[in-house]
């Protein structure tokens, strides 16, 4: 019981201290040539679905939650971002390779197939990032016809 | 202001902690895989002499266009490696070809750019970016998922030996159903087929295309 009184102060400290630590966002206004969208002629309810189920993490643009400003929550999802625009960024695709534009789109694809993508994590909380079987279908067959012709 | 020092003073030391750890975990992975590359190599097949190769080939000046008799070990290396991940998937073994993942990292940090000209070096750089990312995500997915990178895989190395060459006699075969019923392309060292993508389960599908060398 006093060691637990020692305790939750100290954790309280430590929490309140955490807090003071900035972390880096990830928001930028400036839609880049380099972007999906601008690279390619993308149907308008295939790069809405893209923005509201993908961007968040694989953009330079990240919509955020209120509470991403309270830590360690903030690095969780800084991590999150991070990981996400290394594997795939939309905003850069446009710079890519052409062997990198094909196998990305390929992994997009496979990854919405499997339901891998967009995490479950995600869309528990984002209810509207989640994709319905037909959207689904959708973005496939359009990401895959977009790899044949590239 | 005295307060606003401690904290930076704070995070400095929370993100530098951090980035030594990362390359602390690198430098380890680095040994580790040099390790397995010396393992690989105590029960391989590999005739990689390749000091000695790429001094003779620094001297070549001009691309050979027609790569398939182009004779070059500075790429035996990789190949090895990618021969390491196509047997494991034939065995079905995702350990296996996590290892080779590894090797592969290892052989492209070892391969030696020099000896590349301006037109090879662009080209090899589109490559190089590729390969490694489907050589990490071999390293660390499941065998499913490993056989779509391998897929990615096999055109890039594909493309890597008709840029650069190889000395090693390859087969190239395709599998008609891989690739989501597109077809997909493999390499192998042997003209037998033995299915990398489907593995026992389908281990004799598919047929050679092409050899090389």
């Amino acid at each position: 019981m006093k060691l637990l009184k020692k305790i939750v102060p100290f954790l309280l400290v430590v929490f309140v201290g955490i807090q003071f630590i900035p972390t880096k966002r990830n928001q930028s206004t400036e839609v880049l040539e380099s972007d999906f969208s601008k690279t390619f002629t993308v149907p308008a309810n295939i790069q809405n679905m893209f923005e509201k189920s993908c961007y968040d993490c694989h953009s330079n643009n990240t919509n955020y939650p209120w509470y991403n400003k309270i830590q360690p929550i903030s690095w969780l999802l800084e991590n999150h971002i991070k990981e996400g625009k290394k594997e795939f960024n939309f905003s850069e695709f446009g710079a890519y390779s052409k062997r990198k534009q094909k196998n990305k789109l390929k992994s997009l694809a496979s990854q919405i197939r499997d339901n891998e993508m967009p995490m479950q994590s995600y869309t528990l909380i984002h209810s509207d990032a989640k994709l319905s079987d037909s959207d689904k279908e959708q973005i496939i067959v359009w990401v895959n016809k977009l790899r044949d012709s590239l | 202001m005295k307060k606003s020092i401690y904290v930076l003073a704070l995070s400095v030391l929370f993100f530098t902690a951090c980035k030594t750890d990362k390359k602390q975990a690198e430098s380890n992975s680095m040994q580790q895989s040099e390790m397995n590359m010396k393992e690989a190599d105590g029960h391989d097949h590999g005739d990689h002499d390749h000091d000695t190769a790429m001094g003779e080939d620094s001297s070549k000046e001009d691309r050979n266009i027609d790569a398939t008799t182009q004779k070059n070990s500075a790429t035996s290396a990789i190949i090895d490696s990618y021969l390491q991940i196509k047997n494991a998937l034939v065995e079905d073994s995702k350990d296996g070809a996590a290892k080779g993942g590894t090797m592969m990292l290892t052989a492209f940090a070892d391969f030696d750019m020099s000896q590349l000209n301006e037109s090879q070096h662009k080209e090899y750089m589109e490559i190089l970016e590729d390969a490694k990312e489907q050589a990490e995500h071999i390293v660390k997915s499941p065998i499913d998922h490993q056989r779509e990178h391998f897929e990615n895989l096999s055109v890039d190395v594909n493309d890597l030996i008709a840029l650069l060459g190889t000395d090693k006699t390859l087969y190239q075969s395709k599998c008609p159903m891989a690739g989501e019923g597109k077809g997909a392309i493999w390499l192998s060292e042997y003209k037998e087929i033995k299915n990398p993508f489907f593995g026992s389960k389908m281990i004799s599908c598919g047929s050679v295309e092409k050899q090389i060398n």
